[in-house]
């Protein structure tokens, strides 16, 4: 009696399931989808998805709704092992970001592993720059390393976190001028910048589009960016390469899920964010926001990720951040 | 002339029928959700934020403005009744607002509140108007250091909201930073006191804990105290404040609406700190301080004035410089940038009516909650009526949902249960929860600011007394320890704190 049932609850269970994969992509999503972001309101990542959330939502089609859910801490890994911890169902997704994403399981055991993850889109690649107070003395990276090197140990560097980009990007720094500096960790770009402006601490290390933004009308003189070349929304802020720096170091923001998501609804989400990220009006609200778009599909995107870890691990032999 | 005419731009924004609709709706349901336990205005914001997207930045903004303030009204009508905070800010009000609903006083206890926030929310929004730009630079002058002073000061005035001993009072608040930093850290991601649990590794939430200590405990008391039969509250005689309650709570409302712009302008804390400190100044400057926990009109009036007036004051960072005091604030940054308006210096001088637009509509929006209120003040003092046999399974049942909806997870309405039950030994240990819940509030900060201010002097903690902020706030608290502590007034302690 007993065993007939269990099977008949299982032939249940398979109708159930053959039937619902029609109707359940159909219907996807038929409740609201949280999108989560590891790091604080106000910054950067945040004001990507938020950005980017109603576009998707309208490529889902069908009243889709997207919570934007904040979950900031450990330079991210609280908000990336959310998704991870996530039932793979497209109703989580998250944004994950390099380096943080990458350097965090090379550097401690973690809460998520890379390999739990299904990398589906890029959508911002943001160089790293160093801001200073505009009423302090140091207008050039030369002059911040001359103040460094006459005063070590007392230049003060907010980054949003140990192991992320712009606490690379300072230890890369210091490597390559000989310096000293204070790292000091924030939990978000918006929380070093509030200390910048109070003078409470001399360099804020963040991604250009964020300097860019909080710089209006607030006293930040941006000094350098971390690019290739100029940015075109901040033609006026030199790379690190013209004064004779050579460091290029971004932070990729892509969206991922949880791996295993069932392949009509990863088809249907993939789409919609693309269509979302291409969509003309995204893109000039992305310009207006000071957000570098570079749009990778999830084949690129991963293969771009995977070229980084190797290059992390590889920095990690000879410069290992956290210790 | 400046500020007439900005009023009146502000005026013309806010009175026009979308923006007063919007203005109504957001106190509307703040009040709602600040009434309901465990449905925070964080989430609500949250949720409603992708509506905001297809309003008129400056209508979006008074909506969710009017949710944040119109919870802080609905979370004390909690407080007062069923002894149940829905907000950190709230906590204080439970000690004496319960205490008069208990007595009888139900009504004038929810109408003091009502008026002593109004009171405060009109004088903010005027100080707003005319200092709020040279206000902001106040929030820049306190840095790493400067935090851990003011919240050291805080932690220290919170053990004289006990009644009992000292040592009592600095365990509990001790006990409450501990509590606050279980999870994982925030500067080098390890994960502490989880023991294992995944449920613990984002921290405990501030609703369960203060469910379970304050709510639960309550019922339990209340069901041991009357053999099950429940305490009934004393005969209700008025609805309104008598004149003698209204002259004692309007200096109070006063003393708290000052201290709520002081310390509403810094990031962080703000308005539970401003009610905290406001209660300790009351108690002290009371010439009758043993009547405070026992239904002390002063010990309400002044907690309410001071989360209000923090809670406004807390645009005052957020218009002029772009930093939120607290998760709502970051909210509403993320809705005013997705308008692509970068909160900042440029938005007083670039988009004017926004500004003054929103500040008018606080005016506004303040007035619309007393209205909406005090009518519904007799039928909230209704339900304490109802028989306790089935008002206190009804708050459970409450509490439950409230926690349970926090993450959709059981564990929470676990931990719920299990705070009821060390609430309960705390209360027959006379050990007073008040003071742990600050220290849950404020001892992450504490920790964070602590790192960062140690990492920025190289480890010298000469830093917190060579920086005259920090330096003064920490002789502060020293002056008020050794007040605590010196034998004399510790004769008039004991006299005064031991009833």
């Amino acid at each position: 009696m007993l065993a007939r049932m269990t099977s008949l609850s299982i032939l249940a269970a398979a109708v159930l399931a053959v039937a619902g994969t029609g109707p359940a992509v159909a219907e996807y999503p038929d409740k609201p989808i949280t999108m989560v972001v590891g790091y604080a309101a106000g910054g950067g990542t945040d004001i990507s998805a938020r950005s980017l959330a109603p576009y998707i939502e309208r490529y889902l089609g069908g009243g889709a709704r997207i919570l934007v859910e904040n979950r900031p801490g450990a330079g991210g890994e609280i908000g990336f092992a959310a998704v991870s911890d996530a039932a793979p169902d497209g109703y989580t997704i998250g944004f994950v970001n390099t380096p943080n994403f990458l350097t965090i399981p090379i550097e401690r055991k973690t809460r998520y592993k890379v390999e739990q993850f299904d990398l589906l889109a890029n959508i911002v690649d943001d160089p790293g720059a160093f801001s200073v107070h505009a009423d302090g003395p140091i207008k050039t990276l030369a002059d911040l390393v001359a103040y460094a090197k006459a005063n070590p140990n007392t230049v003060s560097v907010g980054t949003t976190g140990v192991g992320s980009d712009d606490h690379i990007a300072m230890l890369i720094f210091q490597k390559q001028t000989g310096t000293k500096l204070v790292h000091v960790p924030f939990p978000g770009a918006a929380a070093g910048r509030t200390a910048l402006l109070g003078k409470h601490i001399m360099v804020g290390c963040m991604n250009i589009g964020e300097a860019m933004q909080y710089s209006q009308g607030q006293p930040l003189r941006t000094i350098g960016v971390m690019a290739d070349k100029r940015w075109s929304l901040a033609p006026d802020v030199p790379t690190f390469a013209e004064q004779g720096l050579p460091i290029t170091l971004s932070s990729l923001r892509g969206i991922a899920a949880p791996v295993g998501l069932p392949p009509a609804i990863r088809a249907k989400l993939v789409k919609a964010i693309l269509d979302a990220a291409r969509d003309p009006a995204f893109q000039a609200a992305a310009a207006q926001t000071f957000q570098p778009l570079r749009i990778l599909d999830s084949a690129e995107y991963t293969a771009v990720l995977k070229q980084m870890d190797g290059d992390f691990r590889e920095l990690w032999k000879t410069t290992p951040w956290s210790r | 002339m400046d500020i007439l005419d900005n009023l009146v731009l502000g005026l013309t924004v806010a009175l026009s029928l979308q923006n007063l609709a919007l203005c109504f709706i957001g106190a509307l349901v703040g009040t709602l959700i600040g009434v309901l336990p465990g449905l925070g205005p964080t989430a609500t914001v949250a949720m409603l934020l992708p509506i905001t997207f297809y309003l008129p930045p400056v209508g979006a903004l008074i909506m969710l403005a009017g949710i944040f303030y119109g919870s802080q009204y609905g979370g004390s009508t909690t407080a007062i009744l069923v002894n149940i905070p829905g907000e950190s800010s709230s906590v204080v009000s439970c000690l004496d607002g319960h205490a008069m609903a208990m007595d009888g006083r139900a009504g004038s206890a929810l109408a003091i509140a009502a008026l002593a926030s109004l009171f405060a929310g009109v004088v903010t929004t005027f100080v707003i108007a005319i200092a709020g730009p040279a206000l902001a630079g106040v929030a820049l002058m306190f840095g790493p250091a400067e935090y851990v002073a003011l919240m050291v000061l805080g932690l220290v005035s919170a053990t004289v909201l006990t009644h009992g001993s000292l040592t009592k009072g600095i365990a509990m608040v001790v006990l409450g930073i501990l509590l606050g930093n279980v999870g994982t850290d925030v500067n080098s991601g390890q994960i502490r006191y989880a023991f294992g649990f995944p449920q613990l590794y984002d921290g405990i939430d501030f609703v369960p804990l203060a469910m379970g200590l304050f709510g639960l405990t309550e019922i339990v008391a209340n069901l041991e105290q009357t053999q099950g039969r429940g305490v009934i509250a004393s005969v209700i005689n008025r609805l309104w404040p008598s004149r003698e309650d209204a002259r004692a709570a309007a200096p109070a409302a006063v003393r708290g609406t000052v201290l709520g712009i002081l310390l509403g302008v810094l990031p962080g804390g703000g308005s539970t700190l401003a009610s905290f400190a406001a209660y300790t100044l009351e108690k002290r400057v009371s010439s009758t301080p043993e009547k405070f926990g026992r239904g002390a009109v002063q010990g309400l009036a002044a907690p309410e004035a001071a989360n209000n007036a923090a809670a406004q004051a807390g645009f005052i960072p957020m218009l002029s410089l772009g930093i939120p005091p607290n998760a709502i604030m970051a909210l509403m940054i993320g809705a005013m940038t997705l308008h692509g308006i970068q909160p900042g210096p440029l938005v007083m001088t670039g988009q004017p009516e926004l500004f003054w637009g929103m500040i008018v509509s606080m005016l506004i929006g303040n007035i619309i909650l007393v209205v909406l209120n005090l009518p519904l003040i007799g039928l909230w003092v209704r339900l304490l009526k109802v028989p306790y046999d089935l008002l206190f399974p009804a708050i459970l049942v409450f509490c439950c949902i409230g926690t349970y909806t926090l993450r959709s997870s059981t564990f929470d309405v676990a931990m719920m249960a299990l705070f009821g039950v060390v609430g309960y030994v705390f209360r027959k240990l006379e050990c007073e929860p008040a003071p742990l819940l600050l220290g849950f509030v404020l001892g992450p900060m504490l920790e964070e600011n602590l790192q960062r201010a140690l990492l920025l002097s190289q480890g010298d903690l000469a830093v917190f007394v060579t920086r005259p902020i920090s330096g003064g706030l920490l002789a502060a608290t020293v002056i008020l320890l050794v007040l605590v502590l010196l034998p004399t007034v510790k004769r008039g302690r004991s006299e005064a704190f031991r009833e």
